[in-house]
C-alpha cells in the first residue's frame, strides 16, 4: 500500500464531493476549449476567404498624379496617360523570395471600344486567373476561354440588350457573348470581359497589361513585406495592399479573440475558487483523519502529497473530460456559426494544454488548503488524545 | 531502566484571556516494561499527560525525553519519524480511517516506511492475527463491532514494534467481556516486555497494572511505586 492507493480509496468514498469537483472544473475546461476552438476555426475560415476571395495586391503603371476619382465619379481636367505595364516583366515576380504566397496573378489589360456608336470599356483577362479570384462573381453560361468571346456586365447586357449566345460587332469583329455576369453592383457591371490576348489586339496594346491583381495567402507573411518585394522586382509600377477588408476582418476577429480569452480566464478563476473552497471545506471534514495520519508518523509533506495528489488526480480527470467536452460543444456550435462553413481541427497542443493547465488550476488552488492540512497540529487534530 | 523521564513539565492552554494549567511541573520516570494507569477525574490532566509523551502536544516548560531522545527538541518533521519508531498510539474511540479496511487500517504506520509492499503487507497480517482478528481483514470498520475495532487498532498501534504503546482509555466504549479480551491482549503484550501506559476511568482496570498514577489539577496526587509521604512534584 502507498500514499496513492489511500488517496484513490478517499476519492472513491467521497464520490459526491469528487463528482462535484470534477463537474465544475470540467465545465471550466469545456468552455475555454470550445471558445479557443471556436476563435480558431472562424479565424482559419477568415483566412481561406481572405485567401481566396479576390486580390490582396494591386499592381498598376506608376502615376505621378494623384487620382480625383472616388466611387466611380470622375472629376473633370483630369488628364488621362494611359501607360501600360509590359506582360513580360510579370515574370519578375517569381523572383521575390515569398513567391510560395502568391497564390494567384491575375494580369488584365483595359481599354475602351465602340459599339454602336458608344463607348464601352473591355477588359481582358487571364480566365483561369481572373474568374478564380472573382468567386463572388456569378455568371449564366460560362467564362470566356479562348478566341472572340465575351462575357457582359449586367448594364452592359441591358443597353445593348444582349442574351446569352447573342453576338457583337467590335472594330469590324464578331464576338459571341457566352456568358452573363449577374449585378454586382460595382464597375464590373459596365464591363465587356474578353480573353487578353484578344482584348490586346482589340485595344492595340499587344504584350501590354493595364493592372495586375494579386492573391497572396498572407496566414504567414506580412502583405506589406511582400509590397517591397514585388516594388523591388517591378521597377515603374505601383505596388499597394488591399488591406481594409483584411484588416477589417481580422480587427473582428481579434475582438472575439479577445473576448474568448477574457472568458477563458474568468472561468478559470472561478473553477480555480472553486477547487480552493471545496478542498478547504474537505480540509476541515477530514482534520480528525489528519490528526491520525500525523500522530502515526507521518510527515506533514505526506499530508501536503496526499491532499495535492488529490487534487491532481481530480483536475487531470476533469481536464480530460472537459477537453472532450469543449470539442462536443465545438462540433455542434460549428454548423450554426458563419454558415456552417467552419471546419473544427484537430490540435494536440490543445488537448495536452488543456490537461495541464487543468492539473495546474487545481493544484494551485488546492495549495494553501494543502499547506494548511499539512501545518495542523496532531493535537489539535485529535481532540480525544 | 527508566525509558520515560519527564522532568518539571508544565502545560498551560491560553484561550483568549482564560489560562488553565493542565499539568504542574510534573517530573515523572517510567522503566521499561511497565504496565503504567493513570487514573484521575476528568480535567486532571491525564489526557495532556498521555500527549505530552506521545509528542503531540509541546510543554510549556520541561523536557520529555523517551529512550535517551529529548522529543521536544526535534524538529516537527522528526517528531513525526519519532512518533513512527517509538509509539503506539490506541484512541479512545478507535479512530481508524472508515475507507480502509482492516488489513490496510494496520498498515498505515507503515506506508511511510521502506518496507516492500509484500512486507508491510506480511507484518499486517502477522499483527491481525495476533490480535485475532486475521478472519476479517477485509472488513471496514463499520462492519466490525467495537471490540473488533479495538483489536484492529491495537494492531495499527503494534505493528511498527514500538518500545512505547499509550493508550488513552480503550475499554471506555466496550462492554465488559469486550473490554476484558482487550485488557488481556494488553497484559500478553505487557508479560512480553512491552512498556504499556493506558488512561483510565475504570477502577477495575486497575489489577492489570503494576504501577497507577492519580492525577488531580496537573498534579500526581498518588503514585503506586512510591512511598506515601515522600510523593513529592520535582523528583
Amino acid at each position: 500500500m502507498r500514499l496513492e492507493h489511500i488517496v484513490l480509496h478517499n476519492l472513491r468514498r467521497r464520490k459526491g464531493r469528487a463528482i462535484f469537483l470534477v463537474v465544475g472544473l470540467l465545465i471550466g475546461v469545456a468552455t475555454v476549449v470550445t471558445l479557443l476552438s471556436l476563435t480558431d476555426a472562424l479565424g482559419q475560415l477568415a483566412q481561406q476567404e481572405i485567401e481566396n476571395f479576390g486580390a490582396n495586391i494591386i499592381i498598376t503603371p506608376h502615376s505621378d498624379q494623384l487620382a480625383l476619382s472616388y466611387g466611380g465619379i470622375q472629376l473633370g481636367g483630369v488628364s488621362l496617360v494611359a501607360r501600360e505595364i509590359k506582360q513580360s516583366s510579370l515574370a519578375n515576380i517569381d523572383a521575390i523570395p515569398n513567391r510560395r504566397n502568391v497564390a494567384t496573378i491575375a494580369p488584365k489589360v483595359l481599354g475602351a471600344v465602340d459599339v454602336d456608336g458608344q463607348r464601352v470599356m473591355m477588359m481582358g483577362v487571364d480566365p483561369s486567373a481572373e474568374f478564380k479570384i472573382k468567386r463572388w462573381w456569378s455568371i449564366a453560361g460560362r467564362p470566356v476561354q479562348q478566341g472572340r468571346e465575351l462575357v457582359v456586365g449586367d448594364e452592359i447586357a441591358r443597353r445593348f440588350n444582349l442574351d446569352m449566345g447573342d453576338t457583337l460587332e467590335i472594330e469590324s469583329q464578331e464576338y459571341t457573348v457566352v456568358g452573363l455576369l449577374a449585378k454586382t453592383g460595382s464597375q464590373d457591371d459596365q464591363l465587356m470581359i474578353a480573353p487578353l490576348p484578344v482584348a490586346q489586339a482589340v485595344l492595340g496594346k499587344q504584350g501590354m497589361v493595364s493592372m495586375v491583381e494579386i492573391a497572396a495567402l498572407c496566414h504567414d507573411c506580412p502583405v506589406d513585406d511582400m509590397v517591397s518585394q514585388l516594388q523591388q522586382v517591378l521597377p515603374g509600377v505601383d505596388v499597394q495592399a488591399v488591406q481594409q477588408v483584411v484588416k477589417t476582418r481580422m480587427h473582428a476577429l481579434g475582438q472575439f479573440r479577445l473576448f474568448a480569452w477574457g472568458v477563458a480566464v474568468t472561468v478559470v478563476i472561478i473553477g480555480a475558487l472553486l477547487v480552493f473552497v471545496t478542498m478547504m471545506g474537505a480540509i476541515s471534514e477530514r482534520t480528525r483523519e489528519i490528526g491520525i495520519f500525523r500522530a502515526i508518523g507521518y510527515r506533514r509533506r505526506h499530508v501536503l502529497h496526499m491532499v495535492l495528489m488529490e487534487a491532481a488526480v481530480v483536475s487531470a480527470l476533469a481536464g480530460v473530460l472537459g477537453y472532450l467536452t469543449g470539442v462536443a460543444a465545438t462540433l455542434a456550435a460549428l454548423p450554426l456559426l458563419d454558415g456552417g462553413k467552419a471546419a473544427w481541427q484537430w490540435n494536440p497542443t490543445r488537448a495536452v494544454a488543456a490537461v495541464i493547465a487543468a492539473v495546474c488550476v487545481g493544484l494551485i488552488a488546492s495549495l494553501q488548503p494543502a499547506l494548511r492540512a499539512s501545518r495542523l497540529e496532531p493535537s489539535e487534530a485529535l481532540r480525544a488524545l | 531502566m527508566s525509558l520515560i523521564t519527564l522532568e518539571q513539565v508544565t502545560k498551560r492552554y491560553i484561550n483568549g484571556a482564560d489560562c488553565v494549567t493542565a499539568l504542574q511541573e510534573m517530573s515523572l520516570c517510567v522503566d521499561e516494561g511497565t504496565f503504567l494507569g493513570i487514573m484521575g477525574p476528568s480535567g486532571s490532566g491525564k489526557s495532556t499527560l498521555l500527549s505530552v509523551l506521545g509528542g503531540l502536544t509541546s510543554p510549556t516548560s520541561g523536557s520529555v525525553n523517551i529512550d535517551g531522545i529529548d522529543v521536544y527538541w526535534l524538529s516537527a518533521e522528526k517528531q513525526a519519524d519519532f512518533r513512527r519508531e517509538y509509539l503506539g498510539f490506541i484512541f479512545q474511540s478507535h479512530n481508524l480511517i472508515p475507507y480502509l479496511n482492516a488489513l490496510e487500517n494496520v498498515m498505515l504506520p507503515l506506508v511511510v516506511t521502506k518496507f516492500s509492499t509484500a512486507e508491510k503487507r506480511k507484518r499486517a497480517n502477522a499483527m491481525l492475527d495476533r490480535v485475532g482478528m486475521s478472519d476479517r481483514m477485509l472488513h471496514l470498520p463499520q462492519q466490525l463491532s467495537g471490540g473488533e475495532q479495538e483489536r484492529v487498532a491495537l494492531a495499527r498501534s503494534l505493528v511498527n514494534n514500538p518500545p512505547l504503546l499509550l493508550a488513552d482509555e480503550p475499554t471506555g466504549s466496550l462492554d465488559s467481556t469486550t473490554s476484558k479480551q482487550v485488557m488481556n491482549l494488553l497484559s500478553e503484550l505487557h508479560q512480553d516486555g512491552q512498556t504499556v501506559i493506558m488512561v483510565t476511568h475504570n477502577r477495575e482496570n486497575l489489577e492489570w497494572f503494576d504501577r497507577t498514577i492519580y492525577l488531580r489539577d496537573g498534579l500526581i496526587e498518588k503514585d503506586t511505586d512510591v512511598v506515601p509521604g515522600t510523593l513529592s512534584r520535582a523528583m
